[in-house]
């Protein structure tokens, strides 16, 4: 988790992305924000992530995003 | 046939009595039936387009749908080491199957709605290279709603393509899904995971849905009657004859025009989710109380929401995610610098997404123009956004106060504003010659003396245009903290709420912009 919070803050500095529960609705994360975090993730976790992952649910809170990683890492 | 003719109501109140006489389970068939007939008044033998985009996602649906089911069945008995290797083969045969779909629908549109365009401009081309070659300009007619239901045909195909859901192996279920007669004209642009099931199941009768649609219609005509229409008597004039105008003239005219588009085209959608809403059907929203945006970015999330979500899932996600830009943003990570690798992937996609959505307006490169306007602004604001951080944590800006969040407001409202100037402005060259204009012996004297209310609107309008705006910004406000004024307005006691009604009823028979041999301005957004 520690990991996933520290590619956040490197996409978009100095927001606190802990407690929110609704990053996108906040307007914390953007769709720029999100293909850039996404990229992020694909390269430091070894996962592919489609378009039809990315939808609200799967980003509306940290948590959220984990368990996207989680959940893409077991299917691979 | 236009949203606000009595026509419209009429076969709307035809529908509704037709929908509650037949069982539930066929009522969806009378949906199907007058939306087609809608169709066939307005376009007549143009129907054929729409019925081979139903036929062409509906089949390619049923084949995406055998793909995965025989991979379903046949993964079972593979070996693990060949699974893989076979599901690529099924991944490349849905894939050509989705591209043929969404390039035949598109096709369509871009031959129909394009052809001249591409034409006059690669003719252009040739005379300026003096290639003796010219391409004949085709009388051709646009079908009713293509640029809207092309938009929902695709994204039917491509979530099918996806997995978001299976595709539907009912023909009807599909058709009334792209021609539903309240959003085949102007939006909002329909996803089949949202919209298909609540037209397709049976609703009873509600006096509540029936209630609340006839209110949002009426607040719809309010809009467009009392405020789009009249702002359209000073703009028409101003924009018609740019050239003798300046200064605060053309000021009052961009303002007026964005609050015209604004209210005709949220109020349109009003119109059209209230005629939905009568039948029990809600329909995703357009307008998300765009002017109180403190970002360009985020008025595109509340302003044409169904288009700029469209345009994010299916261009701005595609081309950003794929594997060919992921491998790019790498390379270029590596090789250049961290900060280009994240940036420049997000910049060609983005222009992707702003050059179609400028083109999707129409026709010009004045719309063109106005999709890159756009793009050139994020952009920017894209890059130097790390730089204005580090700026404000120097000198102590409190990016979250008040105020600082009112310079956004203003700021993205004087952006936008000019977007609206570029947008309705014939030419590009006329658009510059309005802003230019604007500057050139800027002054309040015609307010004072009032040769301002000699240009289509005296004072009376403007009286009823000012009241009007008030009335929308505390709607607004109200609605911006989470709150609905119209389910606030029928919790009210019947004599109050019919108070309000009935003064919503006459403002619109009393202050619409009438008058001798008046006819309701077109809609501006059905012309593409």
């Amino acid at each position: 988790m520690e990991e996933l919070l520290a590619l956040m803050r490197e996409v978009k500095p100095g927001v606190t992305f802990e407690g929110d529960d609704d990053l996108i609705g906040h307007g914390l994360l953007d769709s720029i924000a999100i293909v850039t975090l996404v990229g992020e993730i694909c390269d430091e976790f070894d996962v592919e992530i489609s378009p039809v992952d990315v939808v609200p649910e799967n980003f509306k809170t940290v948590e959220a995003i984990y368990a996207l990683i989680t959940r893409l890492q077991e299917d691979n | 046939m236009g949203y606000t003719s009595f026509a419209y109501i009429g076969l709307l109140a035809v529908t509704f009595l037709f929908y509650m006489m037949l069982p539930l389970k066929h009522r969806w068939k009378v949906l199907l039936v007058f939306s087609y007939a809608f169709y066939l008044l307005n376009s007549g033998k143009l129907v054929i387009f729409i019925l081979l985009s139903t036929l062409s996602i509906y089949l390619t649906g049923l084949m995406l749908n055998k793909l995965d089911d025989g991979f379903a069945m046949a993964k079972k008995g593979i070996p693990k080491e060949n699974k893989k290797e076979f599901k690529a083969i099924i991944g490349w045969q849905k894939k050509f199957i989705c591209v043929f779909a969404v390039l035949f629908n598109l096709g369509l549109l871009i031959f129909l709605k394009y052809f001249n365009f591409l034409g006059g401009s690669i003719n252009g081309l040739f005379e300026l290279l003096h290639i003796n070659v010219h391409i004949e300009e085709l009388k051709l007619v646009l079908p009713l709603g293509i640029s809207f239901y092309t938009m929902s045909a695709i994204s039917y195909v491509v979530d099918v393509y996806r997995g978001k859901y299976r595709a539907s192996d009912s023909l009807g279920k599909v058709a009334l899904f792209l021609a539903f007669f309240p959003h085949i004209v102007e939006g909002p642009i329909g996803r089949f995971d949202l919209l298909a099931d609540q037209l397709y199941e049976g609703h009873r009768f509600d006096y509540n849905n029936l209630m609340m649609g006839l209110q949002l219609i009426f607040w719809g005509l309010f809009k467009k009657f009392v405020l789009a229409d009249r702002a359209n008597m000073y703009v028409t004039t101003v924009f018609k004859n740019y050239m003798d105008y300046g200064g605060i003239y053309v000021v009052i005219a961009m303002l007026l025009y964005t609050l015209q588009l604004y209210a005709e085209f949220s109020g349109c959608m009003d119109i059209v989710m209230g005629s939905a809403e009568v039948f029990g059907i809600k329909m995703s929203k357009n307008f998300e109380r765009p002017f109180i945006s403190k970002t360009v970015s985020e008025f595109w999330r509340r302003w044409h929401m169904t288009l700029g979500s469209w345009f994010r899932d299916y261009v701005f996600y595609s081309v950003s995610l794929s594997k060919t830009f992921m491998n790019f943003s790498k390379k270029v990570k590596s090789k250049l610098n961290p900060y280009l690798g994240s940036i420049i992937p997000a910049a060609v996609a983005m222009f992707a997404v702003w050059f179609s959505t400028g083109i999707w307006h129409g026709a010009s490169w004045k719309y063109v123009a106005y999709g890159l306007y756009y793009y050139v602004i994020m952009l920017i604001g894209m890059i130097i956004e790390p730089g204005v951080v580090k700026v404000s944590e120097k000198i102590h800006l409190n990016r979250k106060a008040v105020g600082y969040k009112l310079f956004q407001m203003i700021r993205t409202f004087i952006l936008v504003n000019i977007g609206m100037l570029l947008f309705r402005a014939d030419t590009i060259g006329s658009f510059a010659h309005m802003l230019r204009s604007m500057f050139r012996g800027f002054s309040f004297a015609p307010l004072a003396n009032g040769s301002i209310l000699e240009l289509g609107c005296d004072i009376k309008d403007f009286i009823v245009l000012a009241v009007g705006v008030l009335i929308l910004f505390l709607v607004g406000l109200y609605e911006e903290k989470g709150r609905s004024v119209r389910q606030t307005v029928a919790g009210w006691n019947v004599v109050v709420r019919w108070v309000c009604y009935y003064a919503l009823i006459f403002a619109v028979i009393i202050f619409g912009a009438y008058g001798y041999g008046y006819q309701a301005t077109g809609f501006i957004y059905a012309q593409f």
